[in-house]
């Protein structure tokens, strides 16, 4: 092997190994295909809740659902987490190309979720809307085609808190 | 054909080549081994007897003897590291001995080493129908390695994701559960008898003498879970006399190169030290390793512990009979650290993760991990064309997760037990067969089967498996054909019983453009206890057993050539391409309309690329190169989309320059972007790049003492292979070794 090739290839080495590898990053990850956003805790976790909270999930569900057993065609699978220890929190949902129509915080009491035990474990704690939304229970429509979708913001109120029936109702005493 | 009725069959077939052995007349030959331009013995050579499986090793002084040998005119092989091999001819007369001295003439390449594991007995590596690739006792000398995986990481083609180790993409990641490449110590298997992975930490590195790892489908000789590829690690031989090596490390981690990422006031430290005590005689032999390790780790909550022993012991009753009794035992406690903390889940600075921090919620978690095992074996050699081989193992693993909320646990055992002959024909033909019996049980909480996750459930699960295996290499012309077959049967919790058949065919070709090799072969994986019965909470979500898996199968293909390129230069390069059916994988999947997780058959999969490796000295002093490439198109045919850690391009580039006592060394090691992870929800936006890696090491030697200097990531490159899971920044280590 001539010996040229070789220099040559040693060379090529030390220069391809200084490129950089993982940087601080401190907003969405570039090239993310997805929704991104930051989440506002209007009140902070009440204590009450500490103890029996398994976490506070984002979703996004591509056609509101309009049955409780469309209630887990949500994406992403499994869903992202909110820390409920930060007063704001940036988000981000990996999703496909497509047309959400209801992007929502849930949070989730600890406990096994069905179907049936998902009206006493879940609770809508805040949802994205969008100033010249017009539909039914006013939620924003967010389209992700192929590049991030940036500043979906939205209020979480853990004081105002949505039981699952109220959007499938009626509501079991 | 019913199972059985094809193994006679076959038994039959491989029977073919043993026309006209029968029992003949035995002298002695006997002789020193020296080195042809200084004069010197040479220790360890190997001197095999041609056409049978008669070998030894010479001692210390070079001397060597071979009994048993058949009366008439043979042929010996003389070959070591570093050495040309040399073959003689002479006569033997029938109850005479016979001297012969042999020298062997220094090569700068070595081109013809001996293996064990392609074929279950020893062979020359060019006659070998699969790929294999070789990490000698220098090489893991010279790169001041401490551990068994980062000694096996070094070899081509092969990956190691976060402890999980692929061959030419075989595994993938899966969280360590389901090896798709078999662990053998000294030929026994060794992997986790509950979860189907490896512990790399079973044997200390000190007792390795070598590692052979062995490419594609190996099924047909080892059975399951060698689907993807044999790895075996080779332990010294016992010299004889009083020797001792004592080797002591001590070294650092780098700081985060960013001040954003910064997570400790202090500079991580590691250390390590190993002392190995033999004494042998011609009859008797023993060897003890004792050693410990601790590490700081490079991230948060990585500090680990390690405490390990192992031992061998040979006894030589006749000149045809050994009987070898090894075993070791590890206790590793060690914390838990990834995935790194995602934005929001610690004192994040802003930022979308934190590399070197972990979420604050899985602070204090922690791994206590016992494992061992101890192996006996009988060797005979009655005759010069037939010698047999007979071993018990019983490996034992045992593990304690501790995190917030229940703790998890799992005992592990796995007893196995192979007796094995063979068998050399006058007209150069070999034939090995054997049985192979294991049983493997786990009583844990978290591999329970149960469909609700408590930890408060407790229960045993069993595993056991009978094969019967042949194979057949016959001599036709220049060709050397081979063809042999494995059946085995399993039975889960002593339900029915299910068989495998895995054949292989293969042929070397040794031609002016190199030697030709091809093989083909069948493979299988049966589930681990772990996919079946894995019952618990992963990433907020049931996971639920699944004890109707099936066990994956593949066809494995290659094509491969090894050639010397005049005096200096040696390639080795292979086609390869597998067809694998019901992968398992971890899935998301809907039970009763509720998301769980489990294991299911999903994918169907095609693995194909170009495997080579190129070493060359291309100068008159003492400068040694090595390119090795793995060129891999991996993809899930059912859903025509890149199968998931399987990354595209693997290329390591080596020099090493000796100098009198001195040496330097590099390796350049290039990992393409992974392009497809599984379970990607919980990783949205991984951060993934590629790998680029630069590791610096020199040594000095001076006789029984060395010490060296290793600078892994000289760069300081931050990358990760799994998701969230940092790979270790630079780290500066000097280890001293004294060998008496």
């Amino acid at each position: 092997m001539p010996s040229r090739m070789w220099r040559l290839a040693l060379a090529t080495a030390a220069t391809a190994a200084c490129n950089e590898g993982l940087q601080p990053t401190p907003t969405c990850p570039s090239g993310f295909v997805g929704i991104c956003g930051l989440v506002t805790f209007q009140v902070p976790l009440p204590d009450s809740l500490r103890d029996s909270t398994d976490a506070v999930f984002i979703v996004a569900y591509k056609n509101f659902p309009t049955a409780p057993e469309s209630l887990f065609n949500f994406l992403p699978l499994p869903p992202p987490t909110v820390p409920t220890n930060n007063s704001t929190y940036p988000y981000s949902l990996q999703l496909p190309n497509g047309r959400y129509q209801w992007v929502l915080a849930v949070w989730k009491k600890k406990g096994t979720l069905t179907t049936q035990s998902a009206d006493s474990l879940l609770r809508e704690v805040g949802f994205y809307k969008d100033d010249g939304d017009t539909t039914t229970h006013g939620s924003g429509i967010v389209t992700v085609n192929g590049t991030a979708r940036d500043s979906i913001d939205f209020v979480i109120d853990f004081g105002n808190m949505h039981r699952i029936c109220t959007y499938f109702p009626p509501c079991p005493p | 054909m019913p199972p059985l009725k094809r193994l006679v069959v076959l038994a039959s077939l491989l029977a073919a080549p043993l026309a006209g052995a029968g029992a003949q007349s035995s002298g002695v030959v006997y002789g020193t081994v020296r080195d042809s331009t200084t004069g010197r013995p040479v220790p360890q050579a190997q001197i095999i007897l041609v056409g049978t499986n008669l070998e030894t090793l010479a001692d210390t002084s070079g001397r060597y003897r071979l009994a048993g040998v058949p009366a008439g005119q043979v042929r010996v092989l003389a070959r070591h590291i570093g050495y040309r091999a040399s073959l003689r001819t002479l006569d033997v007369a029938a109850g005479e001995s016979a001297n012969l001295d042999l020298s062997l003439r220094p090569s700068p390449l070595d081109v013809e080493p001996v293996i064990v594991t392609a074929a279950k007995r020893s062979q020359l590596l060019d006659q070998a129908v699969t790929s294999v690739a070789l990490v000698s006792d220098s090489d893991i000398a010279r790169r001041a390695v401490s551990t068994v995986d980062e000694a096996v990481n070094k070899a081509p083609g092969v990956l190691f994701l976060n402890g999980q180790v692929n061959i030419r993409g075989s595994s993938g990641f899966v969280e360590g559960l389901g090896s798709r490449v078999l662990l053998l110590v000294d030929g026994v298997p060794a992997n986790e008898g509950d979860r189907g992975g490896i512990d790399w930490d079973i044997v200390p590195l000190e007792q390795v003498d070598r590692v052979e790892v062995v490419k594609g489908a190996g099924s047909s000789l080892y059975g399951s879970a060698a689907l993807g590829g044999v790895v075996n690690l080779i332990t010294h031989d016992i010299p004889i006399g009083f020797h001792g090596r004592v080797r002591a490390t001590a070294g650092g981690y780098a700081n985060p190169p960013e001040q954003l990422w910064s997570f400790r006031d202090y500079t991580g430290g590691l250390g390590g030290l190993d002392v190995t005590g033999s004494y042998g005689t011609e009859a008797l032999r023993g060897s003890v390793t004792l050693g410990g390790r601790h590490s700081d780790g490079y991230r948060e909550q990585d500090k680990s512990d390690q405490w390990e022993t192992a031992g061998k012991a040979e006894w030589h009753p006749a000149p045809d009979t050994r009987v070898t009794a090894s075993g070791s035992w590890t206790s590793h406690q060690y914390e838990v650290g990834p995935p790194w903390c995602e934005r929001g889940h610690c004192d994040d600075h802003g930022l979308a993760f934190q590399p070197f921090l972990i979420d604050t919620a899985n602070h204090g978690a922690f791994t206590r991990s016992d494992k061992g095992y101890v192996a006996a074996t009988l060797e005979r050699t009655p005759s010069a064309r037939f010698s047999w081989h007979a071993r018990g193992s019983w490996l034992r693993t045992h593990f304690t997760d501790l995190h917030p909320g229940p703790d998890d646990f799992g005992v592990a055992n796995r007893f196995g037990a192979e007796l094995r002959g063979e068998v050399h024909a006058p007209g150069g033909g070999v034939v090995t067969v054997g049985a192979e019996g294991s049983y493997s049980d786990v009583t844990s909480n978290i591999f329970t089967g149960d469909t609700t996750a408590t930890s408060d459930t407790i229960r045993s699960h069993d595993q056991s498996e009978f094969a019967a295996y042949g194979e057949g290499e016959h001599q036709a012309g220049p060709v050397r054909l081979t063809a042999g077959a494995r059946m085995d049967f399993i039975a889960l919790d002593g339900g029915s019983v299910s068989s495998v058949l895995s054949p292989r065919i293969g042929a070397v070709l040794p031609t002016r453009a190199g030697t030709w090799r091809a093989s083909l072969g069948g493979g299988f994986r049966a589930p681990s206890l772990a996919e079946l019965f894995v019952s618990t909470i992963a990433f907020g979500y049931r996971v639920i057993p699944n004890p109707d898996l099936q066990r994956e199968t593949a066809w494995s293909f290659e094509l491969g050539n090894s050639t010397a390129l005049g005096s200096r230069v040696h390639l080795d390069a292979a086609l390869f391409w597998t067809e694998a059916r019901r992968l398992i994988e971890p899935v998301f999947t809907l039970q009763a309309g509720n998301p769980v997780i489990q294991f299911q058959n999903v994918a169907r999969a095609r693995l194909r690329g170009l495997d080579m490796s190129l070493v060359a000295i291309p100068f008159p002093w003492n400068l040694t190169t090595s390119l090795s490439y793995t060129f891999l198109d991996a993809r899930d045919v059912a859903t025509d989309s890149v199968l998931a850690f399987r990354p595209k391009h693997l290329a390591t580039l080596s020099a090493d320059y000796g100098w009198h006592s001195l040496s330097v060394g590099a390796d350049f090691r290039v990992v393409s972007r992974i392009e497809q992870i599984e379970l990607a929800g919980p990783y949205a936006g991984d951060p993934r790049v590629a790998t680029k890696v630069v590791d610096l090491r020199a040594g000095w030697e001076r006789g029984p003492v060395s010490a060296r200097l290793l600078v892994n990531n000289v760069l300081n490159y931050i990358y990760s292979l799994t998701p969230g899971t940092l790979e270790p920044v630079r780290t500066v280590s000097v280890t001293f070794a004294w060998k008496y």
